[in-house]
This record gives C-alpha cells, sequence and structure tokens, in this order.
C-alpha cells in the first residue's frame, strides 16, 4: 500500500468506508430499498401505469411509452413528496430572486419541523429506556398525561408568560413521569414485566384523559362533547416567525434541541446515564459493580416517561393549543411511532433526530402527495416501516448490497430485555 | 448459494437503476397537469371517507361534481385526529384548490382561522357556520335534520314491535342531537296523535329552549366517530332493555350497530344516517328500517360546482324537507303503507309550518 499516493489512499479508503457495512451506510442503502419498495407500490397499484403496461406489447413504441408513464407517475409522486415536505426549488428561486412569497416556500420544512418537534423528544425518551434494556411500550399514554398536565396547568390559570409557560412544560413533565414512574415502580418492586404493564397503562390513560375532558371544570366551556379548554397566549409556545407569517414551527424547536443536548450529555457523560448503559448491557455486570437495579428501573422510567410528557405538552402548546378526545390517537400516537424512530436512530440522540427529520418529512410529504397525486398518504408509512425493517436486518441489506463485513461493531439495536 | 448470490446482485443493482432514475425523473419532470384544473378539494373528519355516512357523502359530492364539470379534479385528506385538521387545510391551500371542504362542526375552529388567513380562498363547510371575517369567502352548508329526525321518529314508533326504540350520538353537540331532538319529537307526535306509548331510550331533550351550555340534555354518547365496537356495545345493551330498533347518530360508529343487529337476529334493526344505507351500506340494507338522510351529497355538489362556475356565493345554505336538504330514506324491510300515508301528512305539516318539530311541543 506504501506505493499509492496519500491522495489515492483516502479516495481508497472512502470507498471502503462506503462499500462497507457500517450503520450509517446500512440505513441510507434501507431508506433508498424503502423508496424502491414504494415505487413498485406505485406501479402496481395506479390504473395509468397498469394500462399503460397492458399495451406493452402491442407497438413498437408501446414499451418506451409504459416505462415513460411509469417514471412520470412515480417521479411525480415523490417530487411532491419532497417538495411538499422539504422546498419547492422554483418556489425557493422565486424566492430568493424577488424576495417574495417566503412563507409559501418555507411552509414544507416549517411543517416537517412541526411533526418532527414532539416526536424527536418522545422518542429519546424511549431511546434512553431502549438502551437500558427497558421496553417503554406506554409513551403514548405518558404523553397523554403530559399533555392533559400541561393544558390544565395552561388553561386553568392566568400567569405572566416567563413563568406561565415554564410552568406549563414542568407540569407536561411531571405529568409523563407520574404516569412512567407506575410501570417503573411496579417492575422494581414486584416485578412486573414492563411491557404489559405500560401497554395497558395507554388504554387506562385514555379513559382518564376522556375523563378529564368531559368534566365540567376542564371541559371547554359552552360545549358538551369531549373537548378542553383552549390554553391562554402566556403558556403557548409561540411560532418562531411570529403568527402573520403562518408557518407553524414554534420555539417546541428550541426545547426539542436541548433535549437532545441534555440526552447526549446525559448518556455520554454522566454517571448515572453509564450507570444505565452498563445496566442495559449487562445487568449482572451492573448488579456485581454495586449498580442498584431497583434505583436504575425507576429513575429510568421516570425520565422516559418525563420526555414523553414534555413531548405531549410540547404538542398542545405549540400546535392545537387544546386537548380533545382525539388527542394522541390513532395516527397521531407519536409514542407509538416513537419506537420505530428509536429502533431507526439506533437509540442514540443524534440517531434519533435524523430519524425523526425523516419520519416528519415522509409524514407531511405523504399528505402533500396524495394532496398533489391521489396516491395515498399510507405509501409514506408503508416506506417508513421498510426503511425500519431493513435496519432491523442489516445482514439483508449487507447481501443485497453486498458490503463488506463492518469493521465497526455488530449492530446493537438494544432489544434485549431484562434477564 | 452461487446462484442466490447473483440473484441479490441483480435485484441490488436494478433497485439502485431504478432508484436512481426515480430520483433524477424527480427532480426534473416539470409538473403541467394541474395547472389548468380546478380542484375540489376535501377534508375528511376522523370518519375518513369510507365511513358510510357524511364524509363518504362529502367525497361523493365532489366526485359527482367531477362527473358533471370534467374540468374538476376531486382530492381529499383524511384527519386521523384534531392535530390534522390544520395542516390538510394548509396542504390544500398550498396545492391552490378552487375550493376546500370541511367536513363537520369539530373543524370549525381550524377552518374559520384558515379561512380568516386566506380570504380570498373558497370554502366550504358541512354542518356548521364558522364566525368569520368579512371578505372571506366561506359558505356555511347546514341542514335542518329535526325535521327529517322527526319522520324517522315516526317511522320507528310505528315499526317497532316492543314499543321501544333507541337512539345514541357521536358526540354531544348540536349537529348530533338536532337529529335526536328531532327523532325524540316524531316518537312524541305519534304517540299523542294516535293513541300510542311508544318509548325512547338514550336522549332527553333539554325541556326549554336555552342554550347548549346552560341545558345540554342528558343522553348516550359514544365520545367517537369511529369506534364501531362502542357502538356494537351499545346498541346490544339497548336490544336487551327491550328495544327493538336503534337509530345511531355517529357516522361510522353505527356499523357497530349493524354488527349487533345482525348478531341479534330477527325482528332487530337500525335506522341509518346521514346518506341512505341501502346505498352506501347496501350489503346490509335488509338491518335498515330507513335513513334519516342529510343533503350532504348534492349540496357539497352544488357548492363546488357554483366555485368552478364563478357564481359562489359566501354565506349558508340551510337545507330543509322542502328542498330536499334532508329527508327520509326508506330501508329494506316493508312498511305498512297506512305508516306511509301517516309519515306523508307529518312531512306535509312541517313543510306547512303547522307540525312543530320541537320536541317540547308535544
Amino acid at each position: 500500500m506504501n506505493d499509492i499516493p496519500a491522495r489515492r489512499r483516502s479516495i481508497l479508503s472512502l470507498w471502503m468506508t462506503l462499500t462497507s457495512q457500517n450503520p450509517v451506510i446500512v440505513t441510507i442503502l434501507a431508506l433508498v430499498l424503502g423508496f424502491v419498495v414504494g415505487a413498485f407500490i406505485i406501479i402496481f397499484t395506479t390504473a395509468t401505469i397498469l394500462d399503460a403496461f397492458r399495451g406493452f406489447f402491442n407497438s413498437w413504441g408501446a414499451p418506451g411509452h409504459a416505462l415513460k408513464v411509469t417514471f412520470d407517475n412515480v417521479g411525480a409522486a415523490y417530487r411532491d413528496m419532497f417538495t411538499g415536505s422539504v422546498i419547492d426549488p422554483a418556489g425557493f428561486w422565486h424566492s430568493l430572486t424577488t424576495g417574495k412569497g417566503w412563507d409559501n416556500t418555507l411552509t414544507p420544512i416549517s411543517e416537517t419541523l412541526t411533526y418532527a418537534t414532539p416526536l424527536v423528544i418522545v422518542s429519546i425518551g424511549v431511546g434512553i429506556s431502549f438502551q437500558t434494556g427497558l421496553f417503554n411500550i406506554g409513551a403514548n399514554g405518558q404523553a397523554v398525561l403530559g399533555g392533559v398536565a400541561g393544558a390544565v396547568i395552561g388553561s386553568m390559570i392566568k400567569l405572566p408568560m416567563f413563568i406561565h409557560l415554564p410552568l406549563t412544560l414542568i407540569a407536561g413533565i411531571l405529568g409523563g413521569a407520574l404516569a412512567g414512574a407506575l410501570p417503573g415502580v411496579l417492575k422494581a418492586y414486584t416485578g412486573a414485566h414492563e411491557v404489559i404493564v405500560t401497554i395497558m397503562e395507554n388504554y387506562v390513560i385514555y379513559a382518564f384523559l376522556l375523563y378529564v375532558v368531559l368534566s365540567t371544570p376542564y371541559q371547554q366551556p359552552g360545549q358538551a362533547n369531549d373537548i378542553g379548554r383552549t390554553i391562554h397566549a402566556s403558556a403557548q409556545l409561540p411560532p418562531l416567525f411570529g403568527v402573520a407569517s403562518g408557518l407553524r414551527v414554534s420555539y417546541g424547536i428550541f426545547v426539542a434541541a436541548g433535549v437532545v443536548a441534555f440526552a447526549w450529555w446525559f448518556l455520554e457523560r454522566s454517571s448515572l446515564g453509564f450507570d444505565f448503559r452498563v445496566t442495559g448491557a449487562s445487568p449482572s455486570a451492573a448488579r456485581a459493580s454495586g449498580i442498584s437495579p431497583r434505583a436504575v428501573i425507576i429513575l429510568v422510567f421516570l425520565i422516559s416517561g418525563g420526555l414523553a410528557g414534555l413531548a405531549g405538552v410540547v404538542q398542545v402548546a405549540s400546535t392545537t393549543h387544546y386537548v380533545d378526545g382525539t388527542f394522541l390517537i390513532g395516527d397521531a400516537g407519536i409514542g407509538f411511532t416513537a419506537i420505530t424512530v428509536a429502533l431507526l436512530g439506533r437509540n442514540k440522540p443524534i440517531g434519533i433526530l435524523w430519524a425523526s427529520l425523516l419520519f416528519g418529512a415522509l409524514g407531511v410529504g405523504g399528505r402533500a402527495m396524495q394532496a398533489a397525486t391521489g396516491i395515498p398518504f399510507d405509501l409514506a408509512t408503508v416506506i417508513q416501516s421498510v426503511v425500519v425493517l431493513f435496519v432491523a436486518t442489516p445482514v439483508l441489506v449487507k447481501e443485497i448490497f453486498r458490503l463488506r463485513a463492518g469493521r465497526t461493531q455488530a449492530l446493537q439495536l438494544g432489544t434485549q430485555g431484562w434477564g | 448459494m452461487g446462484r442466490i448470490r447473483r440473484l441479490t446482485t441483480v435485484l441490488g443493482t436494478s433497485a439502485l437503476i431504478l432508484g436512481t432514475l426515480t430520483v433524477s425523473v424527480a427532480s426534473t419532470t416539470v409538473s403541467a397537469s394541474a395547472a389548468t384544473k380546478f380542484k375540489a378539494c376535501v377534508v375528511t373528519d376522523t370518519g375518513g371517507i369510507n365511513d358510510r355516512s357524511f364524509n363518504q357523502s362529502a367525497y361523493a359530492g365532489a366526485k359527482d361534481a367531477a362527473k358533471s364539470d370534467s374540468n374538476i379534479v376531486p382530492s381529499y385528506l383524511s384527519s386521523g385526529s384534531s392535530n390534522d385538521y390544520t395542516p390538510n387545510i394548509n396542504t390544500f391551500i398550498g396545492e391552490k384548490c378552487g375550493i376546500i371542504i370541511t367536513v363537520g362542526f369539530l373543524m370549525d375552529p381550524a377552518t374559520a382561522k384558515a379561512a380568516n388567513a386566506h380570504p380570498s380562498q373558497k370554502f366550504a363547510i358541512v354542518d356548521d357556520a364558522p364566525v368569520v371575517k368579512a371578505g372571506t369567502h366561506v359558505e356555511a352548508l347546514q341542514y335542518e335534520t329535526d325535521q327529517a329526525g322527526f319522520l324517522g321518529g315516526i317511522l320507528a314508533a310505528g315499526m317497532s314491535k316492543t314499543g321501544t326504540v333507541a337512539t345514541y350520538g357521536g358526540e354531544n353537540f348540536s349537529a348530533v342531537t338536532l337529529y335526536e331532538n328531532g327523532f325524540v319529537a316524531g316518537v312524541r307526535y305519534y304517540d299523542k296523535t294516535y293513541g300510542k306509548t311508544v318509548k325512547v331510550l338514550g336522549w332527553t331533550p333539554p325541556k326549554t329552549a336555552c342554550s347548549l351550555a346552560a341545558c345540554p340534555g342528558k343522553g348516550t354518547f359514544v365520545n367517537s366517530f369511529t369506534n364501531a365496537t362502542l357502538g356494537k356495545q351499545i346498541t346490544l345493551g339497548d336490544y336487551s332493555n327491550g328495544a327493538d330498533i336503534v337509530f345511531p347518530v355517529a357516522g361510522s360508529v353505527g356499523l357497530g350497530s349493524v354488527a349487533a343487529a345482525k348478531q341479534d337476529g330477527a325482528g332487530h334493526y337500525v335506522m341509518w344516517v346521514d346518506s341512505n344505507g341501502c346505498i352506501s351500506d347496501a350489503t346490509d340494507c335488509k338491518y335498515f328500517v330507513g335513513t334519516v338522510a342529510k343533503g350532504v351529497e348534492p349540496s357539497v355538489e352544488a357548492a363546488i360546482l357554483s366555485a368552478a362556475k364563478g357564481t359562489f356565493k359566501a354565506g349558508s345554505y340551510v337545507g330543509t324537507l322542502k328542498n330536499d336538504g334532508t329527508g327520509l330514506e326508506l330501508g329494506g324491510i316493508k312498511v305498512p303503507s297506512k305508516l306511509k300515508g301517516e309519515i306523508a301528512t307529518a312531512k306535509a305539516g312541517i313543510i306547512a309550518g303547522t307540525i312543530s318539530v320541537n320536541p317540547n311541543k308535544w
């Protein structure tokens, strides 16, 4: 190797990195595969494409026409997904040259950030519990309770903003931590399996949500259905560019950024975070070195639940400003999405940040795609699922793209439970 | 093993090529199609476009408009929760829709906000009249469904063998309870006029006419427009309490009532709501006594066509028995001609204004 010039050597090593099985490469290739699978689904479900292929052998020009129709349709779908979630190059150029229409130009990226903001917070909470080897499947319920607690404080008392807003956010954290403490304590003292307890907790908290939004003190005055009071302006996370801009991205992104920084410091630098990771890697080694499993279990659930609660209250304070019976239900259940986001981000704060942005972009872009082309939003969900599937089975990606075995350690998804 | 290797190579390479091509095409093709088309965009509530009820009707109205004017392109977005209302509306504003139809009372604040921020954008909202600034373009589509509910009450009371009928609602707000008020009034009218003693379970209208907040009325509510399981439970409870006809005013939750009627077998029926059950859910027609219909489909179609033609008027449309904006459709079981006559008499009386649909009058 010594006779190879330095420049060539660096290119070679870059090539080696790109063709070896490292986590970033695997994730990017999984994304490519996700879009390929999505393309085939578009092809097999779009009538115009199938019609074009039906006449494939009819004339010499037919195959070319069929391919053109395919690329037009698939291309339009993915183009709308991109321009609807990141930026429309034409609009960006127009704004850049004329200085007008920035509101419209920035709307897609603003929507993606709005979607990703609570998602990154709750996913980091889930990721921390996964890193400790505990499965917190109740993040959605914890986020609901956090949102309700924050919304009650935000709507039923009146204070100046510099006290009210922090108080609202803290109420959310406490609500989530309370919901997290329950399975934590049960696990630590009785050994009740946290997966069962947290799954069931989601239902209990949903029933509690309905009870609260239908109860007189908190129910929206003048309405008899399941809707809570709107929180005061002093407890809202205001839009970053002002209400007049119409851009929904709020100061909540700073909360999310703070959570990412905190989680990175906590897991990588603090001694408690080290205890957590050791417990996750080997419970017996942790016990042997004097780490109390009970304390770790309860603390993990407090932190994980607290972050989920913060996500819930950030969602309320920045977008809807009220809680109703559909709060974080069904497709909106960010606490469930968080499980896949944490897996995709390998439970690392920075990884989760990217994964949340990707999920945000796919969610928002899927909506734009359906509005523009009529291809159902669910395609975005399919792509999300396929990406996670391939990330969870790196061997498959390695074989498909014939990557070299990685020098880095085997991919850890932190999915092993406590023995 | 070698063959598998080769296969994966081929797969991987073709995946890469297709991926690259897609991306390159995606970034080069220029959108030319939708430029001259008129987009009719429907934002549904959580029920979605297959709820066999008013969300489905609204989208059907958009498709009808597209049929009568080939320049109109219908499009829809479903809301998974209330958190989706605003982004869905904003997406359609970004798509430069000719008109945006929002479906349901719950979308009131989101629609009002969007209309105030985009005064030139045309909106139509089903079941609600939002308070908006002057200069905005919002048409409120509302329906006096208590008139049709009244006829439904007569039909149910006349068809009931057990002398008990029941109703339940999706949520306790006026768009829902209006039906139920009419339904109860119809049953009471039937009892009083023809000397019967049919009871209604599930809804007691407020005693005096006052605001909803002051006296909301008492009844059974699912607090959902999607949870069919709860609808089934409530309906089974009603059946076991002696009711033989149940009237769900809860969109797709009513499918749970149909399931309950199937389970309990002969003699158990459902009164459908919003869109004719024998069309929207044709396979279950034999379980429907009738449908208290709301003219969502024709009124949405009319709003879209007017917007496409440039004759759109902001303001409000009120569907009544007189203009067929609401009405009673018969279902899959035979109705005696005597009862049909009694319903026709009541209908004429309501249109003429001689019969009140206020439940407290009977």
